[in-house]
């Protein structure tokens, strides 16, 4: 795990993971495609970080798992919410909204 | 019902791990080749575009390995994993590792083996059937202190008259010559009434006991398996064996089961007390046995303890001479047996918990001392996602991992300081034999749950510490740093480790001053250059003025022998016995009513014994070959009987009555003083006694020591001494020693005592030292740039060195000031085992803070000295 610095901090990524989910069911490449997009190719998620986000999302039992089909009709698995996920997000936006409206407003602070 | 739960997804992921991990392949599989074809799409060739693709994966493997650190059953292999990572880390730091073991080793070594000792002395039920409803009974004074010896009359009135006890009878022990294998050699056993049998409820595991009738003779014995064993070589035909023991034959009948003890003492043989009622009523002294009964069915202890009372105070008043002022005391022999033992037990376990304690906080020290050194580790760590339940679990993994280790070694400690403790309690007490005590379940698992319980004490505050520190770790850039907060726990640490070294350090050295006082005790006579040997000759072939002219043959030779300044005799020797303890009054002033006598100690001697022992002779004469059974009665008086009973008077030519028993017919003799010689100690912590000796020829025995004083080394005359006595009388058993060896016996346990226990506060005082070098070496490296920065503002470097020493000295002052006041709290508890020393002796406690303060300014002059050589441009540059 020593090779893979994160970006970003454990709690937004599991934060973003979830949000990724929010919407439909996904398998990996398609989370960190989605948040590439999302995030106007800023958040470049590294792999090594989500595989072990997923399983441990999995294991508290926030999102769960399984295989399906795809459109091009290869085996994948797919991540879905559960309830406590979606609670969970919730939880967690509110926070951050929180916590970067404070950030902001104290970066823009105008100084006289 | 988390956990009921969790257990069941563990159970769940351990079933479906294979799946779940080719799963995980699967699917990064799947997460690549979509990358691919991405790439692929977006006008890449397919193998530059698969190349891409893992690249920006980072390593298939390292993904697999950290993701599957996220479904593997936690509990279970994190364990293992912690484990593996705990001893990496450990064999990556020999010093530290090596300092934290042998740390830990002492401790729980030490913990393991006083353990042993009072589970065995203290809890373990004594091996007789239903032990607690036995109950020992003694004599003792109105008060209930002394703990003595009971009268054969009064034990015959107990066993007709009690009604709550059955089983009832007498043990005491004696040493007798037995001829054993050709050899005569004095064996110690026990007068066993067979009673007695009935009451332990055990019985020879081989042949029988002996029954009432067979009580009164002397014709049988009984021998202990060990006897059987260790002399006779576990012969078969043992019970078909007839051996001599003071000239008389008795013939073996049967062998106790192995360890048998009579409550805790041992007897290589049991013999009837060979009296008839009638004849015991008769004897009229104390001899040396107590009482051993059961209680009777729906009888309690308190119920036969009133009955024994009641019998004694009509004893009293039905033989004031003998009861006066005396009462019972009813024991559990559970009591009994620890009884005296309990101050230095006590003192032992507490200076055991003493020792582990400073160990562990010698750890957590070191231990937090170097988390430091990790916190770039940590501080990862949780970055990464681990979460602080699960650091700390592994932190305290790896205490628990050395303190395995240390419990594994201690062990071994735990056999060498078992050594010291048998010398400590001696042949009282039935400990289990050494090479036991490895295999004894009970104490390794006491060792194992001590190495957990110190794991975790040493292990949860450095854990604690290191990880709530773990976000400041990162901030600082992985700089050691952000330590305020470890300061003050690594500096707490060091005033309790130096508090509580000091309350041992204390202990010790109190025990220690008062060893050497006793030590330096005067007992009286010079005991160096004087050789002893006991010769007891049978009672069969023997009458007392046969003896008396044997003994007298035998001492002019041995004082005639080349190397030999002069012999005499003694009917005992004067450490640690009395001979005869008994009352005594002036024939010239009115007898004192019964109880109110005062006692001394009568020694019978030869002439010669004064000077042999170099008792100095301060008025009349010595006895001489004139005084004979015949001549007047005379007798040599101590000085202190003379300040007690004579004040300025000269006592000589004055005449005293002594309480003989009235057997011998000379309770009506008066003894006229004919001389006074110096005290002599009979204990060196006891206080002087009266002491009258008379002439052996007025006071004759079968048993005489001999006393030989050399002009050189004393064991030199052994090898004659040894053959004068053999062609005395060829089946004496005899026993050389010299005088030295015996006054030093006498304090063996006090002076086991002081060695243990200054051993522990040694182990405690190098823990301390180490522990103080440790926090000052990591806080001049934490200070590096504070120093570099003064340097650099034109500190001298001596006013740095002041500076660390300074911290040092400050912390240790608090270490001492505190544990001044534990150990003044504490020290009482041992007042029982002090001779001339307060629990607050002010030199010994003044001493132990400056051996304390001492040390630690040493501990701190190192790490002290590199902070003063340090150049201010490499301190600055450190960072």
């Amino acid at each position: 795990m020593s090779h893979e610095k994160g970006d970003l901090l454990q709690g937004t990524l599991d934060m973003l993971v979830l949000k990724a989910l929010q919407l439909e069911p996904m398998h990996g490449w398609g989370i960190t495609e989605r948040i590439e997009q999302w995030s106007e190719s800023v958040l470049q998620l590294g792999q090594g970080t989500l595989y072990p986000a997923l399983y441990r999302l999995e294991r508290q039992g926030l999102i769960r798992s399984e295989w399906k089909v795809t459109e091009n009709n290869r085996r994948a698995r797919y991540y879905s919410l559960t309830r406590s996920g979606r609670r969970q997000f919730g939880d967690e936006i509110a926070q951050w909204r929180r916590v970067s409206r404070a950030v902001n407003l104290v970066l823009e602070a105008s100084i006289e | 019902m988390a956990w009921i739960r969790d257990a069941w997804k563990w159970l769940r992921s351990v079933a479906r791990r294979r799946a779940l991990e080719s799963g995980l392949d699967a699917e990064l599989q799947f997460h690549i080749d979509r990358q691919t074809e991405k790439l692929v799409q977006s006008g890449m060739s397919p193998d530059q575009a698969r190349r891409q693709a893992l690249l920006k994966f980072g390593g298939v493997s390292s993904v697999t390995e950290s993701t599957r650190d996220e479904i593997r059953p936690a509990l279970v292999e994190d364990a293992i994993r912690d484990i593996q990572h705990g001893v990496r880390l450990l064999l990556r730091a020999p010093g530290f590792t090596a300092a934290a073991l042998i740390t830990l080793a002492l401790g729980i070594g030490a913990t393991s083996a006083i353990f042993s000792v009072v589970r065995t002395v203290m809890w373990a039920p004594l091996p007789y059937r239903d032990p607690d409803r036995l109950v020992a009974i003694w004599e003792t004074n109105r008060g209930g202190t002394v703990r003595n010896v009971i009268a054969a009359a009064n034990f015959v009135e107990w066993r007709e008259r009690s009604r709550t006890l059955e089983h009832l009878g007498m043990v005491g022990g004696v040493s007798n010559a037995m001829v054993v294998n050709g050899q005569p050699d004095q064996v110690s056993g026990m007068l066993f009434s067979a009673a007695v049998f009935d009451a332990l409820g055990v019985h020879p595991a081989l042949g029988r006991a002996y029954t009432p009738e067979e009580d009164t003779g002397t014709s049988v014995m009984v021998l202990s398996h060990e006897f059987w064993q260790r002399r006779l070589g576990g012969r078969q035909d043992v019970l078909a064996l007839t051996l001599t023991m003071n000239g008389q034959p008795r013939s073996v009948i049967g062998v106790m089961p192995p360890g048998f003890t009579v409550v805790g003492q041992q007897a290589d043989f049991l013999i009837p007390y060979g009296q008839t009622t009638e004849q015991l009523r008769a004897v009229q002294g104390r001899g040396n046995s107590y009482a051993l009964a059961r209680l009777r069915d729906g009888v309690s202890f308190a119920q036969a303890a009133d009955e024994m009372r009641r019998i004694y105070s009509d004893l009293e008043k039905e033989n004031p001479q003998r009861n006066a002022r005396r009462t019972v005391m009813v024991l559990r022999p559970q009591e009994q047996m620890v009884g005296d033992l309990r101050p230095a037990v006590t003192a032992m376990i507490g200076a055991v918990m003493l020792v582990l304690l400073v160990a562990c906080v010698n750890v957590a020290n070191l231990l937090l001392a170097r988390s430091a050194t990790r916190e770039r580790e940590v501080g990862m760590r949780t970055a990464l996602g681990a979460r602080r339940t699960r650091l700390v679990r592994q932190m305290l993994t790896e205490s628990l991992v050395l303190a395995a280790a240390g419990g594994v070694v201690g062990l071994e400690i735990a056999a060498l300081c078992h050594r010291g403790l048998l010398a400590l309690v001696g042949d009282r007490i039935p400990i289990p034999r050494l090479e036991q005590l490895t295999l004894d379940l009970p104490v390794v698992a006491f060792a194992m749950l001590t190495s957990l319980a110190t794991g975790i004490l040493f292990g949860i505050v450095p854990a604690l510490v290191s990880t709530s520190r773990a976000s400041d770790a990162l901030r600082d850039g992985g700089r050691h740093g952000g330590g305020r907060r470890l300061h003050r726990v690594l500096r707490t640490l060091v005033v309790v480790e130096v508090a509580l070294s000091l309350v041992l350090l204390a202990g010790a050295g109190l025990l220690i001053r008062s060893f050497v006082k006793l030590q330096s005790v005067d007992p009286g006579f010079r005991a160096e250059g004087v050789l002893t040997a006991f010769v007891q000759l049978p009672a069969t072939r023997y009458d007392t003025t046969e003896a008396g002219s044997l003994f007298d043959d035998s001492l002019s030779r041995i004082a005639g022998l080349p190397g030999a300044q002069r012999a005499a005799g003694a009917s005992c020797l004067p450490v640690p016995f009395a001979c005869i303890g008994t009352s005594f009054w002036r024939v010239d002033k009115p007898k004192p009513p019964d109880g109110q006598l005062e006692s001394g100690h009568i020694r019978p001697v030869t002439p010669e014994f004064f000077k042999t022992l170099g008792i100095p002779q301060v008025a009349g004469r010595d006895f001489s070959a004139s005084d004979t059974v015949a001549s007047m009665p005379v007798a040599i008086v101590s000085q202190e009987l003379v300040r007690r009973q004579f004040g300025d008077e000269s006592p000589l030519g004055r005449r005293l009555r002594i309480n003989f028993d009235h057997a011998n017919g000379r309770n009506d003799v008066e003894w006229t003083v004919v001389g006074v010689v110096g005290n002599i100690r009979s204990t060196l912590d006891g206080p002087v006694r009266q002491t009258i000796f008379v002439p052996r020829t007025q006071r004759p025995g079968l048993g005489m020591q001999i006393f030989v004083r050399a002009d050189a080394d004393p064991m030199l005359l052994a090898p004659e001494l040894r053959t004068i006595v053999r062609a005395m009388e060829p089946e004496a058993p005899i026993e050389i020693r010299t005088l030295e060896e015996v006054v030093g016996s006498s304090i063996a346990r006090p002076r086991a005592m002081s060695i243990l226990v200054g051993v522990f506060a040694l182990v405690a005082l190098a823990l301390a030292a180490v522990g103080v070098y440790g926090v000052m070496a990591y806080s001049v490296r934490e200070r590096t740039q504070e120093i570099g920065i003064r340097m650099a503002l034109g500190a001298s470097s001596s006013s740095v060195f002041r500076l660390v020493i300074g911290q040092a000295l400050r912390l240790v002052a608090i270490g001492v000031a505190t544990g001044l006041v534990a150990a003044g709290l504490l020290t009482r508890l041992l007042e029982r085992l002090l001779f001339d020393v307060e629990p607050l002796d002010p030199w010994t406690f003044g001493g132990t803070a400056l051996v304390l303060l001492a040390v630690a300014a040493i501990a701190a002059y190192l790490p002290a000295r590199r902070g003063m050589r340090m150049a201010p441009v490499d301190a600055l540059r450190t960072n």
